[in-house]
């Protein structure tokens, strides 16, 4: 491809102190099937390039999806432009970019089958039969199938001398079933987010039992029990809840352009500020959690990221203490960092990367422990399984959460299913209160594939993961 | 039409040999200066194109979409769209396009927005950060324009086009422990003055200077059109006709109901023309004056065309909120009630239970205690756990209807025992 030297060139040529091209083609296929009907059966494909251009400590952005040499000239052009009048604001205040080197390099996910190769109507048969499986249970009135297979094709080139070919993708199966029973309806969902490999993942699921079973546990769950008023117990996450628990209370706070204000006027910015690093104790001493764009499956591994800097793997939490933050070339300098932790990530070509949440997973218990002997040694508790409500202030220390499934625990056993739970909690209490995890064999990781963020907003994905684990003290009840 | 868009429906319909189809195309120009800390840190300029096909075979359908317009492309997009709905099953649920519609005349575009110069938008940004320099604060925010136009076509005769603009400036500005927001939202510039916001914004900051602790409870409160219109959407988002009527949400047999407050009304209309409405639907259903709930009956509920023949009703979309105010000002509300909150803006709202219709969320950018008629003073946001239709039915009192966004025009409202479960320590 000409297009990334062509613009490299133009880019120096007009005085650019860095610049980087990416050529990105994004094809998602999607099949959502509802009670049997196809309600969407689509390829998209976004093909474009977008050029940043930085001079004089300010960036400028312009994109195009048109593939000419005119064009491909034009955009560098202006984002020059825009880069020039972006440094005409506040000339005391510019950015810097850490340093970084060129790489020239391939990446690939590995994937043993292509989903986009797999026959559509193979695709929709395996999606009926398990919107059928779950349609035959008595009371189950909304069966839902959603299945997502993308890839991104990308060329990178930098000013740097950058020239990377990135092969990306990923899938995603969810599956939900409603049951309405008595007044009440309530869902049940089989969804362990985004995995970065092939169609085998889908083959190895064996879904139509998943269909089975989350039917059943819909029909159990809108038939349970609510919990009553909320008082403090012990509360045991599994790992696709904790997946959502992490991105809120620790993923998005660590966030460096967050900690620097940048997202203050609609993401918010987080509590847990510069100062803290090394010293703060947000978790308890077994609470660790890893930044990994290395993680074998992980949304967020893509070789490199929007900087052209390499994944890596770095502690954010070490033994309770915050250690570090996920960073890009421009929020690293900010507090001194020598260089980016590549977290530096945009969704489709038209969008300027942002600093993004690294895949992030809290690592398993160094203990031989299973979820059964925690529950076992849990006397009065919560057992909750999956993702519900979840909301956040905009500093990321008081929040609420849901659940998908729940269980209450008495004197160490499963008692009652329950429906409508709802805990409170606010950083740091809440990882301080961590005082057991499963071991690693019962680790499970959850990928995200919608985090929100960005003024104009982005969805971007990254992988969590943790074994089950215990939290004492916590405020739990039922919601209204 | 966009020339541009001839092209392509011209392309499609000489092409296309599916038995139906339905085609949209958009595309859009937009800028957007972000800027946070007294400094930019983005800045995006850039044009977008956007190409939807669905085609169907008897009850098969098959969709795809592109971004660019040129004979390879489209041929692509019509190969891709007819061997996904060749490959596909029989729809149950399958209906043809729309046929020509009559469409309601609209206007959604301003000139002198769609043409407004990337300078002049920078000069807004640096006006708002010398100020908030001179006010001793950071500001960070995002000034942005977007112009679009839009065509639906489809092998029935509906033929569609539509064009729009938007220019919004955000503001966040935050000195010691006080952070507090403003925001513009709207077709164009007119009604516009960074002076004007700037000085909202500096007077919010100001009362928020004294924060004092406080336990949530129930309480009345004064929100404002941001943080009602945020309420609104998430409510107006379970209001699905099809959804209710299968029993998955908290309006299932409430149709010509009294389910909400008495004096609450909730329209989507053509009649305000600060407010985007767009001349048809994803589906190609004219719009047209709606009533979803009126005098606290509701009346109607989003219905697709599907779920519309089913059941013999009309089909209808929610385009955009227009909720009747009254005439109450804040201070008058505050005498109103012994004590409450004001409410600038709400954040993080989630549902907690579809079919009971309860929300959770946090106040954010701002909450004022008053009592005795009196502002006294701030205090810390607020967590809230809350079913918004039986709130407006503790609705008390209310201002004058104003713009919230490009799509809300809403009410000052003053509600009795909103209930808050958890506070933050900010």
């Amino acid at each position: 491809m000409r297009f990334p030297d062509l613009a490299m060139n133009a880019a120096q040529s007009l005085g650019a102190e860095y610049a980087d091209i990416r050529v990105q083609k994004t094809t998602d296929q999607v099949i959502f099937l509802r009670n049997l009907s196809l309600k969407n059966t689509s390829t998209n494909v976004l093909n474009g390039y977008g050029v940043r251009f930085f001079k004089d400590g300010a960036w400028g952005f312009a994109h195009s999806n048109v593939f000419t040499d005119e064009a491909v000239l034009a955009t560098v052009k202006r984002a020059a432009e825009i880069a020039v009048l972006s440094a005409s604001v506040n000339k005391a205040k510019k950015l810097r970019l850490a340093p970084e080197r060129g790489y020239i390099a391939k990446y690939e996910t590995p994937v043993r089958i292509d989903p986009q190769s797999v026959p559509l109507k193979e695709k929709i048969e395996l999606m009926l039969e398990v919107n059928r499986a779950m349609l035959s249970f008595e009371g189950i009135r909304q069966a839902v199938f959603y299945l997502v297979m993308h890839k991104d094709e990308k060329v990178f080139a930098s000013t740097l001398g950058s020239r990377l070919e990135l092969n990306t993708q990923w899938i995603t199966p969810m599956l939900a079933a409603t049951a309405v029973w008595e007044g009440d309806s309530q869902s049940r969902s089989f969804n362990e987010g985004g995995k970065a490999v092939g169609w085998e993942w889908i083959l190895e699921l064996n879904l139509v039992e998943k269909a089975k079973q989350i039917a059943e546990e819909a029909l159990i769950k809108v038939k349970a029990d609510t919990l009553g008023p909320e008082t403090r117990r012990s509360l045991i996450l599994d790992p696709i809840h904790l997946g959502l628990t992490m991105h809120e209370s620790v993923g998005h706070p660590t966030e460096l352009d967050r900690v620097l204000g940048w997202e203050a006027d609609y993401a918010g910015i987080s509590f847990a500020t510069p100062e803290k690093l090394k010293t703060y104790q947000y978790g308890s001493e077994i609470v660790n959690f890893m930044g990994d764009n290395t993680l074998e499956q992980g949304l967020a591994t893509l070789g490199f990221d929007d900087d052209g800097v390499p994944g890596q793997k770095w502690y954010i939490v070490k033994d309770g203490i915050l250690n570090e933050y996920g960073s890009t070339r421009d929020t690293a300098p900010e507090i001194g960092l020598e260089a980016s932790r590549g977290c530096n990530r945009a969704t489709y070509y038209y969008d300027q990367p942002i600093n993004r949440i690294p895949n992030l997973y809290l690592l398993p218990g160094k203990k031989e422990l299973t979820p059964a002997e925690l529950i076992a040694d849990t006397e009065d508790g919560v057992y909750i399984q999956g993702q519900g409500s979840f909301s956040i202030d905009q500093h990321r220390l008081n929040f609420q959460f849901g659940g998908d499934f729940f269980w209450e625990i008495k004197n160490g056993k499963l008692f009652r299913p329950l429906k409508k739970v709802l805990y409170k909690s606010c950083n740091p209490e809440f990882w301080n209160s961590c005082d057991a995890i499963c071991d690693e064999r019962w680790w499970r990781p959850f990928g995200v594939i919608n985090c929100g963020k960005g003024q104009p907003s982005q969805s971007a994905r990254m992988t969590h993961g943790a074994a089950p684990a215990r939290f004492r003290n916590i405020r739990v009840g039922g919601s209204q | 039409m966009n020339k541009n868009f001839e092209l392509i429906s011209d392309y499609i319909k000489k092409h296309c040999q599916a038995d139906d189809y339905v085609l949209r195309v958009n595309s859009s120009d937009n800028h957007e200066t972000r800027f946070a800390q007294n400094r930019v840190t983005q800045h995006i300029a850039g044009a977008n194109l956007s190409v939807d096909l669905t085609v169907s075979f008897g009850e098969k359908s098959g969709s795809c979409s592109v971004n660019q317009g040129d004979p390879e492309s489209l041929d692509y997009l019509i190969r891709t769209a007819e061997d996904m709905a060749r490959l596909n099953r029989p729809d149950p649920e399958f209906m043809p396009s729309v046929g020509a519609q009559e469409l309601p005349q609209t206007q959604n575009m301003d000139a002198a927005t769609r043409d407004l110069a990337p300078a002049r938008m920078v000069e807004i940004v640096q006006q708002a950060i010398d100020k908030a320099t001179a006010y001793g604060a950071s500001v960070a925010g995002m000034t942005e324009k977007h112009y679009w136009e839009t065509l639906l076509n489809t092998k029935n005769g509906f033929v569609g086009t539509d064009s729009a603009t938007e220019f919004g400036h955000s503001m966040t500005l935050k000195k010691d422990n006080v952070e507090t927001k403003v925001s513009y939202s709207a077709k164009d510039m007119k009604g516009f003055s960074l002076e004007g916001e700037f000085a909202q914004l500096a007077s919010q900051a100001e009362s928020l200077k004294t924060m004092k602790d406080f336990d949530p409870c129930k309480i009345a409160v004064i929100l404002r059109p941001s943080a009602l219109e945020e309420l609104l959407w998430f409510m107006g988002w379970m209001m699905n006709r099809r959804q209710s009527d299968e029993g998955l949400t908290p309006f299932s047999g409430q149709i010509g109901q009294p389910f909400f407050g008495k004096n609450f009304t909730l329209k989507s209309t053509l009649a305000r023309p600060e407010l985007y409405a767009p001349a048809f639907d994803r589906e190609g259903v004219a719009s047209r004056e709606l009533t979803w709930v009126e005098n606290g009956v509701l009346r109607n509920m989003p219905t697709n065309r599907y779920w519309a023949k089913l059941k013999g009703l009309e089909p209808m979309s929610a385009y955009n909120a227009y909720m009747p105010g009254a005439h109450a000002s804040e201070e008058e509300m505050m005498q109103m009630v012994p004590r409450g909150l004001i409410i600038n803006r709400f954040w993080y709202i989630r549902t907690v239970d579809a079919k009971t219709g309860e929300l959770t969320g946090m106040t954010r950018d701002g909450v004022l205690y008053f009592e005795d008629g009196k502002v006294r003073n701030a205090v810390n946001n607020l967590r809230f756990n809350e079913i918004p239709h039986l709130a407006t039915r503790r609705i008390v009192a209310m201002g004058e209807s104003g713009l919230a966004s490009l799509h809300s025009c809403l009410p000052t409202t003053l509600i009795d025992g909103f209930t808050f479960v958890d506070k933050t320590s900010f």
